[in-house]
């Protein structure tokens, strides 16, 4: 399976991409890294692109959400129905509850969502996603 | 006139800068106090040099930082720039130093250096009359480092690969190349006036998990680049990286290779110096835990004999230090090398040789490639992937090297990507390493060795 991954937005924090990296290998899948400083247009058109399976969004200062607006409005104008939206890592600036966090961000269109969640959970959420829809 | 003072006019002729008078700088460096050159106070080894980083937006407030400094005894100054100086945002700089200095609060996280210009600055640098260290990041340094030599800062940190590597994703790096160049070119013609300029590279990179080898070879090549434009003062510099004697290891390999390839391609004249940082990865949140790391890195730099140590503060965790916290670890730094005595002079051949034969196989690696030029050289090892810098945000980085600890808490290479390192020197390194079974494991075990000190 095809993954594009990346952090998205000004953010240079790269340790957990690369770690994200070479993790999404081990359990080998074939990952296209956009690595970090990563705009949403740059995502869709890796996809598109690399015709990708999985979209995976990693943030880490929390700027993530005024980045991933947009996405229900590329999401269809690409017809990017069957990849799977995943967005993960520290996903508001502050303190905030997942309870308000996943739905806010489920409602952006992504498919499953991970704030402050270990990576191999997080991975092995993804896996079991893939096993279900499949 | 010659090309390079075409060039440095057109560089220093800048609406946010001083207008330069070549002249008057060039005589205030031929007349400058020796105590303001770190390359005079290195030629005495007569002790480890210890300085801090430190930088706050306003003349006032870095004159403040830098009396409480001088309360400590301190050695060398340094002089942090800002993040918008570092990206040639002078405008923005401008912005925010108005803004600091209207409200008492700090809009920069570092000195604004072109915008105060030099004729103001080098009122601050001869008064203290100590050696300046200029700390910055900047990929184009040469507005910046010409304002730094003409206020009086002898001493320029960063290169080419050092201020590229860990911290931009594509600024190009053949620019960058350049941009350096003319960095040293500047700094040699002002060496012939006074004590020498020193240049410094900086060893750390991304402070994570980065294998020695890597860390050699690069403080090799941009020592070689500046020798190549004349500097005749350089330090070398790597990082406590969680084995002391993988540090000891390092520091022996390092200089020993240093003096010979400057040597080799025409710097035998050239002072070599060693610098060592310490932890440059995530501190503890609390501050004694704090104090304890820093006492030991500084244990060690006294082991790998070092002519400077540049330090952290037990505020590390939380953001830049206040003044009385920055100076405090001055103090508590140069108390404990002077109680240290009778350090024991430590080898370990095996690891020596195996670490010698890793740096002069990428060295080779570099040298035969067939570009014309050196600098070109390590531009096209560093693309073919022969350098790789292991956490690297740029584009050109080939990121394949993965590298573990071993229950020493040396950094051990498990994947070498395409670095020419020989079959026995990657087969030494495997064999140090217990890995786990599963490959998630293994990844476990690297995010837990990335936050050794944590």
């Amino acid at each position: 399976m095809k993954v594009v991954t990346g952090v998205v937005g000004n953010d240079i924090h790269v340790v957990a991409n690369r770690l994200i990296d070479i993790s999404l290998q081990a359990r080998g899948f074939e990952v296209f890294n956009l690595g970090v400083n990563t705009s949403l247009e740059e995502f869709i058109d890796a996809v598109v692109e690399t015709d990708a399976d999985i979209l995976l969004i990693s943030s880490l200062n929390g700027e993530a959400e005024g980045w991933c607006r947009d996405l229900q409005f590329l999401r269809s104008e690409y017809d990017l129905k069957e990849v799977i939206f995943v967005i993960g890592g520290n996903l508001a600036v502050g303190e905030a509850a997942q309870s308000d966090i996943i739905p806010k961000y489920k409602s952006y269109g992504f498919d499953l969502v991970f704030h402050q969640i270990d990576l191999n959970t997080g991975l092995d959420e993804i896996e079991r996603f893939v096993k279900e829809k499949a | 006139m010659s090309l390079l003072q075409k060039e440095r006019d057109v560089i220093t002729r800048n609406e946010y800068a001083d207008s330069f008078d070549f002249d008057e700088i060039e005589d205030f460096i031929r007349n400058a106090n020796k105590e303001m050159f770190i390359s005079h106070h290195f030629k005495k080894r007569d002790r480890i040099l210890v300085q801090p980083r430190g930088g706050f937006p306003t003349y006032k407030k870095m004159f403040e930082l830098y009396e409480e400094f001088m309360k400590a005894d301190i050695d060398v100054l340094p002089l942090t720039i800002d993040s918008n100086t570092r990206l040639n945002d002078y405008a923005m700089a401008k912005k925010m130093l108005t803004l600091s200095e209207e409200n008492e609060m700090d809009m920069l996280n570092g000195y604004p250096l072109v915008n105060h210009g030099y004729r103001t600055t080098r009122k601050m640098m001869t008064h203290f009359n100590k050696p300046v260290s200029l700390r910055h990041g900047t990929p184009d340094a040469r507005l910046l480092v010409e304002t730094a030599l003409a206020s009086g800062i002898f001493e320029i940190e960063g290169g080419p690969i050092t201020y590229m590597l860990p911290y931009s994703k594509n600024f190009p790096l053949d620019k960058a190349f350049l941009y350096w160049k003319y960095v040293d070119k500047v700094c040699a013609l002002y060496s012939t006036l006074n004590e020498p300029i020193n240049r410094e590279s900086f060893g750390p990179l991304t402070a994570t998990l980065v294998p020695p080898c890597i860390v050699i070879v690069i403080q090799l090549i941009e020592m070689l680049l500046s020798i190549e434009e004349g500097v005749k003062s350089f330090s070398v510099s790597f990082s406590q990286n969680g084995s002391m004697m993988q540090d000891i290891v390092t520091s022996h390999v390092l200089k020993k290779l240093a003096r010979e390839y400057a040597d080799m391609l025409g710097g035998e004249d050239a002072i070599i110096n060693l610098v060592y940082h310490q932890w440059m990865g995530a501190f503890p949140r609390d501050k004694n835990l704090s104090d304890s790391l820093i006492n030991t890195n500084t244990v060690i730099a006294a082991m790998v004999r070092a002519d400077k140590i540049i330090i952290k503060t037990r505020d590390e965790a939380f953001g830049i230090p206040t003044m009385q916290c920055n100076a405090q670890s001055v103090a508590n730094t140069k108390y404990t090398l002077r109680t240290l005595k009778g350090l024991p002079e430590v080898h370990d051949a095996e690891e020596e040789e195996n670490l010698e034969l890793e740096v002069r196989a990428i060295m080779d690696a570099v040298f035969n490639d067939p570009a014309d030029t050196l600098w070109r050289k390590v531009f096209n090892t560093i693309k073919n992937g022969l350098i790789d810098v292991p956490f690297s945000p740029h584009i050109i980085n080939h990121n394949e090297v993965i590298t573990i600890r071993d229950d020493s808490g040396n950094i051990r290479i498990i994947e070498k990507g395409k670095l020419p390192l020989p079959d026995r020197c990657f087969a030494y390194e495997k064999s140090k390493v217990n890995l786990p079974e599963s490959k998630t494991e293994v990844i476990t075990k690297i995010i837990h060795d990335i936050g050794a000190m944590l």
